[in-house]
Formats: structure tokens, sequence, C-alpha cells
């Protein structure tokens, strides 16, 4: 392991990728500050650059633009009650108040404190927690492999939030039909192509994930009209002191430590992410707060702030855990990056740190970087960054929509992409208008490929029978674990309405419970 | 009632049936028919598990009125001329080339999203493009076709 460090290490402290750190979280910040753009649409947006990087700084990139922009969220919660994406909802809860009660400067401080140590934290059970997982799963065959596909796919779904769940799974399967787009890799049969020369290579990726996240979000906005909203007044003056007291430190630290461990846990589960993460350790302090604490929860309570930043940035580190050792994203976020790995030619999985110790490592070891970035550079500059918040917004949608656009064009140079992407951005907001969530289909599109190749090898291995799926107990341990993801939203919505049915209470206290609840899965799957 | 569940799984269960049938249109080499797996299979699987799902959603479709899909409010004709802008900008860039096309669309944006001011809408566009065309062109050497109108009225 300390062979990979150094190699990491040697990796990332080249000055060209230290320079993609810096670069990565200002962008990261700057993207995630504004409303709507959250991580998946940040990193969309800087797939087309990361072409041209050889895959660790290209990786590493993507990994600064990731946590910038989970901090940039936090910062436009703060400021404007507008929080840049899902994850950082919960901040807005005791942030804006605390600006409200002119101490955003402190709750900046605050957030990025809390994001530095759980960032850190993160990245330290993360070196320990990949490589070990990492070398379990090198014993691992097809027919695990094509299990795992499975449980990525379905705990993204499950994962869904109640109400969602059936709109998630057929999204999934939605992304796996456009995966068989093209001429199939096995007998080279052309499919659903239509005799169009432009669709025997597929559906590029880039394409699909600039039109559904980068594309399609802006447009929403334009629909939804919140472009006209005026710009916010904001007065730097009034930021206040950025200093913690001593008592305020005790007082945070234990949270801090709890919701760092706990938002890393949660970010580990494939599908679960930062913005489920940020709830539930919100929940979890508030829960363990005494009475008199409990009431100043929502009113700028530090403890309500520090633990979602802590929770949301150790699951964003969390979610490279299956992403690095068994090639499934833990969100849409790095489900983007898990389809550049794929462009660079470079299979994540099991064989990741053996095959490219470099990029497996320097991704690791430049997290460390990333949140020393944000803490030394981006805390003292974010009363400049946040000046960019008043950027008219008719000036900025133009331009985010150029960039979308010429980002996929710049890599093909053919028009007929940049047709596709109206076409499919039409699709994704007709999908958004009836609430079917957009991250499961590009799990579904990314994951497809290598889930019919190692389906098709597992079943011709086994001469065309399906009892590959239990012959082996680690393939069918998978499999049990991805039915029992699958059954849990059902049973618990079962236990739930049975526990309403004993105690008397009536169907419209259900039926809300389920309104709110949906809401957050989609927020969860929107930032991803 | 009809909810944004029921337009969900009627829109799904059409996709499915079509994705379905053009499934078993994909040609297969001879014998390909007999293997365990082949080009069919998987959009064949997709296609009935799809299909499942989709009815799955119209029997259990929310029939809340909170759920009923409301369009009001919402900018289709703004997010129609944006998006036909895009188009645009696909048909320029082959015709007038990536410098004019990208001023055409960078002004053409911001007066869709409202802003009228001449001042404004130059110097918002035309120093972006001019100055990303550069880094393009020039520092990164990417070639950018001159569009065919220029190439066919000077050559090139």
């Amino acid at each position: 392991m300390l062979d990979g460090i150094l190699t990491g290490l040697n990796t990332a402290i080249v000055p060209f990728n230290l320079m993609m750190v810096v670069l990565g979280c200002f962008a990261g910040t700057f993207i995630g500050m504004l409303p709507g753009l959250g991580p998946i649409s940040a990193v969309a947006l800087m797939i087309p650059i990361t072409y041209g990087l050889d895959p660790a700084s290209g990786i590493i990139l993507m990994a600064g633009v990731y946590y910038g922009a989970v901090f940039g969220g936090s910062t436009s919660s703060i400021l404007i009650n507008a929080p840049g994406c899902a994850s950082t909802v919960v901040t807005a809860f005791d942030g804006y108040p605390l600006a409200q009660k002119r101490k955003a400067g402190k709750a900046l401080a605050l957030a990025a404190y809390s994001s530095f140590t759980g960032g850190t934290i993160g990245a330290v059970i993360l070196l320990f927690a990949a490589p070990a997982l990492a070398s379990v799963s090198l014993s691992f065959q097809s027919s695990d492999y094509f299990a795992l596909m499975i449980l990525g796919l379905t705990a993204v779904s499950a994962f869904a939030g109640k109400g969602k769940v059936l709109k998630a799974f057929s999204m999934t399967v939605f992304g796996l039909m456009i995966s068989t787009v093209g001429t199939d890799v096995i007998s080279g049969a052309p499919r659903f192509t239509f005799g169009n020369l432009d669709l025997v290579d597929g559906v590029s990726f880039l394409l699909l994930a600039m039109a559904t996240f980068a594309l399609a979000e802006v447009v929403m906005t334009v629909l939804k009209g919140e472009h006209k909203k005026k710009e916010p007044d904001m007065d730097m003056s009034s930021l206040g002191s950025m200093k913690l007291s001593k008592d305020e430190i005790k007082e945070i630290a234990p949270t801090i430590g709890r919701s760092s461990i706990f938002g890393f846990l949660v970010g580990v589960l494939p599908g679960a992410g930062a913005t489920i993460a940020s709830f539930l350790a919100y929940g979890l302090e508030r829960n363990l707060a005494n009475a008199k604490q409990k009431l100043q929860f929502g009113k700028g309570a530090l403890r309500g702030l520090a633990a979602p930043e802590s929770a949301n940035n150790a699951a964003s580190t969390g979610s490279f855990v299956p992403l690095l050792t068994l090639g499934i994203p833990g969100s849409g976020t790095t489900a983007i990056m898990l389809g550049a790995l794929i462009a660079y030619g470079i299979q994540p999985g099991p064989r990741l740190f053996v095959d490219n110790p470099e990029v497996f490592w320097s991704v690791i070891i430049s997290m460390y970087f990333g949140n020393l970035v944000l803490l030394i550079l981006n805390l003292p500059l974010i009363p400049y960054i946040s000046r960019l918040l008043v950027i008219p917004t008719p000036i900025l949608i133009p331009l985010i929509l150029f960039f979308s656009i010429t980002g996929v064009y710049l890599v093909s140079f053919n028009t007929f992409d940049i047709y596709m992407m109206v076409f499919i951005t039409i699709a994704a907001i007709f999908l958004r208008l009836l609430e079917f969530p957009l991250a499961p289909m590009l799990l579904g599109f990314i994951l497809g490929g290598i889930m019919e190749n190692n389906l098709s090898r597992a079943l011709t291995l086994s001469d065309g029978s399906f009892a590959f799926l239990w012959e082996r107990p680690l393939t069918l341990g998978i499999m049990l674990t991805a039915g029992i993801v699958v059954l849990l939203p059902f049973l618990s919505g079962f236990f739930k309405r049975s526990v309403l049915l004993a105690e008397g209470r009536p169907a419209d206290a259900k039926s809300g419970h389920r309104e709110k609840s949906g809401k957050t899965g989609v927020a969860s799957l929107g930032e991803g | 009632m009809i909810t944004r569940d029921h337009i969900g799984g009627l829109f799904f269960l059409l996709l499915c049936s079509t994705y379905g049938y053009s499934a078993t249109q994909i040609p297969m080499l001879p014998g390909d028919e007999f293997q365990p797996f082949n080009a069919q299979t998987l959009p064949i699987a997709l296609a009935c598990f799809g299909g499942f799902l989709a009815i799955c959603m119209l029997v259990t479709a929310s029939r809340s009125t909170s759920d009923k899909l409301v369009l009001t409010g919402l900018d289709f004709v703004l997010v129609t001329k944006l998006l036909g802008l895009v188009v645009l900008f696909a048909v320029a860039l082959k015709w007038i080339g990536f410098l004019l096309a990208t001023i055409v669309f960078l002004a053409g944006g911001y007066r869709i999203l409202g802003e009228r001011r001449l001042k404004v809408l130059f110097l918002a566009s035309v120093p972006f493009a001019v100055g990303l065309w550069m880094v393009l062109a020039r520092l990164l050497d990417i070639y950018l076709a001159p569009g065919r109108l220029f190439t066919g009225l000077f050559g090139g």
C-alpha cells in the first residue's frame, strides 16, 4: 500500500496535476454556486476538457470539480437561500438563518471547516477501505460482475424515494436500452440504427451526459421562469467575522467527527449519495441534541450546519469506494466519472489498482490536496467568488448552453450530435416534468455495455443456463443483496402502512409523508 | 383522473413495445439464433422487463389531484426559441463557420432572454467569440472549418 501511496503522491504532486486540483476546485465552486447547477452538471461540463488530458489528470480535475461544486452549493445556500445542488439543501436550513443574523462569514467558515474535515476524514478512510475492498474483489468472475452491475443498478433505483422506485427502475431500463443502440460488439450486427450512419457507433456518453444534465438543467430553469428572478443583492461588508470561538469549536467538533464517518458510510452505498447523507446526518444530530438545543435547529444552529456539511463531503469521498474498487458508481456524478474513465480505455473495478495504480492512488491523494485548496484558497476568496452570483442570468444561460453544445461538438466535429442533443434534451424535459429521475438512466447507459458483455460471457460459459446466478456463493450473495435492495422500499412502505393502521392514523398522514419523501428522492437522484 | 404516473406508464409501455418490435428486426448471423446469447437477447429481455414495469406503473399509478401534470406557468415558447437557436447554431456552423455562428448564437441567446441593450449584446458576444476562436484555432491549433459559404465564395 505504501508503494501505491507513493505512486499516487508522485502523480498528484506533478505541478500540472496540482494546477488541475486548484482549477477544478475553483471551477466547481463557481458552477456549484449557480442555483440549479450541481456537481453532476459541473462534472459533465468538464468532460470535453478532460479528453485532452491524460487519465490521471482528467480524473483529478473532475474530482476537484466534484467537491468544489459541493462546497460552492453550500455558499449559495448560506448567502441567498438558493441551494446550488440537492446535497446542500439542508445546509440552507441553518446556514441562511445565520446569514440573516449577519453571521454569514461565520456560517461560510463553519461550512468550509466542516467540509474540509468531512472530506479529509473521508479520504483517510478511503485510503484504507478502497485497496482492501479492491483486493477482495480481484477474485471476481464474469458472473460476479454481472451480479454486481445488477446490484449497482437496483441500489440506485431503490434509493430513489417512495413513489419513485418504479420510475427509477424504468429509467434504468431506458438507459440500458439506449446502451444497445449501435453496432453489437459481439456479432457486429447494427442495432436500432435505422440505417443512420451517425448511430453506428451508438449514442456517445458525453452527448447523453451533457444533454441530460447540463443542457436540460439550464432549459428547465428557463422553462420554470427561474431566470427572471432578480439577481441577489449581496452586501459583502455584511458577511461578518469568519472566526469561530473556542466554545463554538468545542460544540461542533463531535458533530463534525460523527457526521463525517456517518456520511462516508452512507456515501459508500451505491445510489445513496451526498443528499441522503446530509439529510440523515442532520436528522441524527437533531435527535442527539437536548430539548433546548433542538429548538435552535432551523434558526441558525451551528450543529445543524456542521452536520450536513461534513456528511455531504464525506459522502462525496465515500462514493469513490464503489467506483474505484467495483466499477459501480455510488452516485450520478461518479457515474459520469465512470463514463469518462471508460472513454479513456480504463476499466474501473478491482483491476484498476493493479493495472492503473497511478490513476487509483492519485485520485485518492489529490482529495487531500483538493480539501486543502478549498480551505486555504477558496474560503478567503468566497466574498469575491460569490460576486459571480450577480452576473445577469440572461448572459449566463446562453454561455452555459454554448459550453454544453461546443463541448460535444469539438470532440466529434459532427453537427448531427447537436441535433441529437436537442432531441435528448426535449425527451429529458418531458421525463423531468413527469418526475422521472435521470441519474438511473445514465447509470444504466454506462453499465449497459459492461453488463451485456459479462452476461454474454457467463451464459456462454454455462452453456445457456442461468445456473451461474446461484452456483457461486459470491454471485448468489450479491444477487440476494440486490433482491433485498429491490424489496426494501416496498417492505418499508408496507410496514409503515401497517403501523399507521395499527395506530388508527388517518390516510392523509400517509400521503403527506409520501409526497415529502418523494421530493427528497428526486433531489437525491438529481444531485447524484 | 389522469396523472403524471399514468402518462409516464403509457409512454413507457409505448416505448417498450416499439423497442421490442425493433429488437426482433435486428439482423443475425446464420446460426446465431441457436446461441445462448445473441444480438437480440438483451434487447428483447429489456423490452419485456420494461413492459412489465410500465404495466406496474399504470396499475399502481397515483390518482391524487396533486399528481396531475400541471403545465401552467411553464414558458414553452421561450424554451422552443432557445432550442431553435441551438438548431440554428448547428446549421450556421456548417455554413458560416465557428466564429460567426458563435456570435450569432450568443447574441441571439441574450436577446431571447430579454437583453435589449446593443452594447451589452455586442460586448458579451463578440470579444468572447473572438477570444475563444483564437484559443482554439491559434493556440491549440484545432482546425475549425470556415463554413461552406466562405469556401464557396473564396475557395479553400
